[in-house]
């Protein structure tokens, strides 16, 4: 009963609530939910494309409903995504939304679903979420292949900046995969087994053809390019303007350049407003937009520059008149140009009905814009251009720009035109250098050129005219060819006026006025020094008259050969400072000071001398060492020119390097610059060119310079001449010696002397044969014919020993005495041996001398030597031959026969010394003497050249037979 | 800065390249020894990697530790050293004709992509030279008078493909054919060398070329007698 009872009451509940629910579901309307889910990707975009349906709707109904979309990754209950998406839905429409997933689709399988409310507050019974749909599982892989390694996104455009997810998916779960982005490692993070994650954050632009992402497996490689654009800019300084109200030019700039490799570059549209047209541009800088013949006035122009990944606009508004920009005026001419003025015209390119145009003339000359003029111009312009220099050229330009509403002034255009010639402006600059020589003055002058903007074209001649004053008709004109810049004239005792003027192709410049008077006015001023800044020279001076219509200071180097220069003052001046870049240290300067009188005689005021810059000399003089004894030496360098010298010369050092180390008096110890000590002394005179150096020591030695000092420095200490100091007998020593000296020579002399006469008292010279007295005695007994013995006449068939007596060396001929009574002399023979052209008997005459025959007599040699027969005939015949005789006499004794002069009163001593037989003289008593063999005997004779033979080298027969001693000739 | 030597020396080449006879008057030189030269010197140019491949992986990033390690040649693209020499003459420089073309073609689409890099247009200008004189010295070999036309520049190309859609696969892809190009121009040169120092070299010198080269194919390819070589752009490979 109980179980009864229970199941009735649950029947009952059951029964009311099934009535509760249906009247609920009959009195609410069905509920709204999504169907027909699809899901796609597009895996360029990395996109999950949603696309579903609500059903349920009743025609022509629209309501706002609300989806709320959910998408998981890798398991369902992973959700990573919630969206609500609001719109309104009518019936039977398919709805879309999409997704972007940072991560690859590719990478892991996603599911997505949806359920659905409508959000209208009139419905309130249908605002609550519908059921979720079913997960809709979206794996991408399975369209991909089977390949071992793939990484994802392939080919993924990114800007620069972006963060970037990639990953690898591996067919196989291998551990050791390792990635890297442009040859670095990347690390991830793991998804699955086989899926590794990457995510590269600020990614930066590496090169047009994309980022290199790769990962390697021992067995596999695989990789994805990802490309990073820069990032699309707004177009900068957008601007439109026409030239002729036809077209509008549109310029921009448009950033960085965003384009790809394999990716669509960026690309630029003109789109305005008002006309609503739109034109894709060309270019990626300008774009021409055509302007409508309507004649629009006003124009909103948007230019949208966009690529795959951004979009980017500016816009301008203006009135097409307000952007005029003129084409640049042509047709340039220049006309009617003189010395001064020239007219220019020029044309304009007509901008529509648009008419006046402002033109700016501008001129240059040198380079910088000398005259500025604007003219209003409606076709054609023109302006005369004046106050121009002559010979000059200058460049006009003109440009233009709308009058009414400017914009832009055109380009310029332009041309070139030089200006005719005119006469010199102004007088040429003159001065003058008087120089009196002879009575005469010598005027040499000078003349600056002519300034461009003065000479008014090229200078071809100067002309010179000079005036007498004293004799106003006396006039010459002298005319000098340019470029000469000065002249020299000779002129007299008289005054002159001098005009100097210069003349080009037009016409004459005014005159240069000078005059030169009687007295040329170098007075004797006295010169004074002045120093030289970096500023110039600094002068003044004090007027001497106070009619003066000028000042002129005039200056040169110290060398002659450099050009005067001059510089004209005022009369009001009483100081200037002279400045030139021509002045150079170390030289000296000479300045004079004019004054101008109004009669523009010139007069010397002041002579100054100085230096911009004084410099130390640069050479030491040369310096003479004199006067040099035991104790002192002079120094003097008279030569020394201290005038040009590079600075004042104001003194000189004089330094000794003394052997000791006190310094004498008046030196000073100082230290050189190579550390050495050395002996100072100053000269303060410049003009005292001598020194003495004194107190020296003897026998010493010294090293001195002489070097010059100015306010500078002093000279270098180059090298020191070294002095050696004598002792101090050395003298005394002189004056004994030279007396010595000559004594000696006196003793020498007279030794001499002394010897020749011990010579001639002991050895006496030989007596002269013509001196003999045998002679006298030959003329007395031959009918007093004084003759020389004849060798011819010699008879060689007999000898004849004479016996000399002492006190009388005469012999005569054919006087025999026997060999004995000759004991007490000593004899010397002589033989005549016979010839074949004996003639007839002739006297013979022998002779002795004991000075030839001394070692002969002594040894008794000089006996009679026997000949014996056994003698060779080889050597008989050679002294029995006349012809081997007198080759023997040309061999051996030619010099002497030539060194004795021939004449017929000349006497020849032949002798004969050694002979190879002389050892036989014993022999001689036994042997009487034969006629064939002299050669044993010393003989000594006298001959008559006259008579027998002028020379030996005569091919005369001789008939006497001889050998001579050649150390024993005499004349 | 390191493209600029390598152009510069292409530069001069290809001027030196105009100035060979075939392009310039149209006929071609009958010195088989003088094209075997030329071809000989065109060849080792070419094989040179600094020419292509070097400039390829700079601008495109390839030339990095892990990536330049993976530009190796494909095998099968182009043909191998051995097999080069077992060719027949005619038969060679039909593969050599046909295997430039393609390389014509690829250097083409290399181009398009690349259009900076001037390099491709002068080298394809030389593969222009070098097909001329593949044409003139198989004119010398029997047989010949209706063989390959010689090349004109332009006429070559036929639309490039559109680019991969692994940019990164086509990137190593140009890798690998550009190397494997250098490779099998370094093998073709080597093949003219032997030509240039075979026995009938000395032969032919003392002879006739056309003996020469007729021999040299007639021993290599016996079957290739009478037989007329293709139009150019009929050669196969």
């Amino acid at each position: 009963m109980a179980l009864l009872a229970v199941v009735h009451a649950a029947f009952l509940l059951a029964l009311l609530s099934f009535r509760t629910y249906q009247s609920e579901v009959l009195s609410e309307p069905l509920p709204l939910t999504p169907e027909s889910l699809e899901v796609s990707i597009n895996s360029t975009q990395q996109c999950l494309y949603l696309q579903w349906r609500v059903h349920n709707l009743t025609n022509h109904q629209e309501l706002k409903m609300v989806f709320q979309i959910e998408i998981s990754r890798i398991e369902t209950s992973n959700v990573i995504w919630v969206e609500n998406y609001s719109t309104p839905v009518t019936w039977n429409q398919v709805l879309h939304w999409s997704w972007e997933s940072k991560l690859p689709l590719e990478c892991v399988t996603h599911f997505v679903r949806i359920r659905s409310r409508v959000d209208d507050a009139s419905i309130p019974e249908l605002r609550s979420w519908s059921n979720w749909s079913s997960w809709e599982e979206v794996d991408a892989q399975k369209s991909l292949g089977q390949d071992p390694l793939v990484v994802f996104p392939i080919n993924k455009l990114v800007e620069e900046g972006s963060n970037v997810t990639i990953c690898y998916v591996s067919r196989s779960p291998e551990s050791n995969i390792s990635c890297a982005m442009e040859g670095v490692p990347i690390h991830g993070e793991r998804l699955s087994p086989n899926v590794f994650a990457f995510i590269l954050n600020n990614v930066r632009f590496i090169r047009e053809t994309g980022t290199n992402i790769y990962c390697v497996s021992p067995s596999n490689m695989s990789g994805t390019i990802l490309f990073v654009s820069k990032v699309l800019e707004e177009p900068k300084d957008f601007s439109c303007e026409t030239q002729d109200l036809k077209s509008l030019n549109c310029t921009w700039d448009p950033g960085h350049d965003t384009t790809l490799q394999y990716q669509p570059s960026q690309r630029y549209t003109l789109f305005e407003s008002f006309s609503g047209k739109t034109k894709l541009c060309e270019h990626k800088k300008w774009c021409h937009w055509q302007v409508a013949p309507d004649s629009q006035e006003t124009y909103n122009l948007t230019l949208i520059a966009e690529n795959q990944l951004r979009r980017r606009s500016v816009s301008i508004f203006f009135n097409l008149t307000h952007r005029v920009h003129p084409m640049k005026p042509f047709n340039v001419f220049l006309k009617n140009i003189s010395a001064t003025n020239a007219t220019m015209t020029w044309k304009v390119h007509p901008v529509g009905n648009y008419s006046t145009l402002l033109c700016q003339v501008a001129l240059h000359g040198e380079g910088k814009v000398i005259q500025q003029h604007n003219v209003s111009v409606k076709v054609k312009g023109q302006y005369f251009l004046s106050e121009l220099e002559p010979v000059t050229e200058y460049v006009t330009r003109v440009r233009c720009a709308a009058s009414n509403h400017f914009w832009k002034w055109s380009e310029w255009t332009g041309q070139t035109f030089t200006t005719l010639e005119a006469a010199p402006s102004v007088a040429p600059d003159v001065w003058r250098n008087v120089k009196t020589v002879l009575g005469s003055h010598i005027v040499t002058l000078f003349w600056r050129p002519l300034s461009k903007s003065h000479a008014h074209g090229k200078i071809l001649f100067y002309n010179v005219v000079i005036e007498n004053l004293d004799n106003p008709s006396s006039v010459k004109l002298l005319s000098i060819p340019a470029p000469a810049n000065g002249t020299e004239l000779t002129l007299d005792q008289c005054s002159y006026q001098i005009h100097v003027t210069a003349n080009n192709s037009v016409g004459t410049s005014p005159a240069s006025i000078i005059v030169i008077s009687r007295d040329p006015g170098n007075k004797n001023v006295e010169e004074g020094r002045i120093q030289g800044t970096e500023d110039g020279f600094s002068l003044s001076w004090k007027p001497q008259s106070g009619d003066v219509i000028g000042y002129v200071v005039d200056w040169s180097p110290q060398d002659p050969r450099c050009q005067l220069q001059w510089k004209n003052l005022g009369p009001n001046t009483t100081s200037t400072v002279i400045r030139s870049d021509a002045f150079r240290p170390g030289i000296r300067y000479n300045f004079r000071i004019y004054e101008i009188s109004t009669e523009r005689i010139a007069y010397l005021l002041e002579r100054k001398t100085g230096y911009s810059q004084e410099l130390a000399p640069s050479e030491n003089p040369q310096v003479a060492v004199s006067n040099l004894t035991s104790h002192s030496f002079t120094l003097s360098w008279k030569d020394y020119s201290t005038d040009s010298q590079p600075g004042f010369i104001q003194g000189y050092h004089v330094y000794l390097k003394p052997k000791v180390e006190q310094c004498h008096p008046g030196f000073e110890k100082v230290a050189l610059s190579d550390d050495s000590v050395c002996c100072q002394y100053k000269i303060d005179n410049p003009e005292q060119k001598t020194f003495v150096v004194e107190n020296l020591q003897p026998e010493s030695f010294y090293e001195f310079l002489v070097t010059p000092y100015t306010s500078v420095g002093e000279g270098p200490h180059d090298t020191f001449t070294k002095v050696t100091i004598p002792d101090e007998y050395s003298h005394v020593l002189m004056r004994i010696i030279l007396p010595m000296s000559f004594c000696l020579v006196l003793l020498m002399v007279l030794c001499y002397l002394t010897s020749q006469w011990m010579k001639d008292k002991c050895y006496p010279d030989i007596p002269d044969p013509y001196k003999s007295s045998v002679l006298s005695l030959i003329k007395y007994k031959e009918n007093h014919h004084p003759t020389i013995m004849n060798v011819n006449d010699c008879v060689p068939d007999a000898i004849e020993v004479v016996n000399k007596l002492e006190g009388s060396r005469i012999q005569f001929l054919g006087a025999r005495k026997s060999l004995t009574e000759m004991e007490f002399t000593k004899p010397a023979y002589l033989y005549l041996l016979p010839t074949e052209n004996y003639s007839g008997p002739g006297p013979c005459i022998c002779f002795e001398n004991f000075t030839y025959n001394q070692a002969a007599s002594d040894s008794g040699s000089c006996g009679h030597v026997p000949v014996p027969l056994k003698t060779p005939p080889s050597q008989l015949a050679l002294l029995t031959s006349p012809e081997n005789l007198l080759k023997s006499l040309e061999q051996n004794y030619v010099n002497s026969s030539g060194e004795s002069p021939a004449g017929e009163n000349s006497l020849n001593y032949v002798s004969q010394l050694a002979s190879p037989m002389s050892g036989d003289k014993e022999s001689l008593p036994t042997n009487p003497p034969g006629p064939a063999l002299c050669s044993e005997y010393r003989t000594q004779m006298a001959v008559s050249l006259g008579h027998a033979s002028p020379s030996p080298s005569e091919n005369s027969s001789l008939s006497l037979v001889t050998l001579l001693d050649q150390g024993e000739h005499r004349r | 800065m390191r493209a600029q030597l390598p152009r510069r020396v292409l530069l001069s080449l290809v001027l030196r390249l105009l100035f060979l006879k075939p392009v310039v008057t149209g006929s071609c030189s009958g010195d088989d020894q003088e094209l075997l030269r030329q071809l000989q010197h065109q060849v080792d140019f070419m094989k040179d990697s600094s020419r292509l491949l070097d400039p390829y992986m700079h601008i495109q990033g390839l030339d990095v530790p892990g990536l330049k390690e993976h530009c190796q040649e494909r095998p099968g693209v182009f043909p191998r050293e051995n097999a080069l020499h077992e060719l027949s003459r005619r038969g060679f420089l039909q593969t050599l004709n046909a295997k430039l073309g393609h390389v014509l073609h690829r250097l083409t689409i290399l181009q398009q992509n690349l259009p900076k890099v001037q390099d491709f247009g002068t080298v394809k200008r030389y593969i222009y030279g070098i097909r001329n004189n593949i044409y003139c010295l198989a004119q010398l070999l029997p047989g010949s008078s209706e063989t390959a036309e010689p090349t004109q520049a332009g006429t070559e190309d036929s639309p490039p493909p559109p680019p991969a859609s692994d940019t990164f696969q086509s990137k190593l892809q140009g890798c690998q054919f550009l190397r494997g190009y250098h490779r099998f121009m370094h093998s073709v040169g080597r093949v003219f060398h032997k030509w240039r120092e075979s026995p009938s070299r000395s032969r032919s010198r003392r002879h006739s070329p056309h003996r020469a080269l007729r021999k040299g194919a007639h021993r290599m390819q016996p079957s290739m007698r009478g037989k007329r070589l293709m139009p150019r752009g009929q050669l196969s490979q």
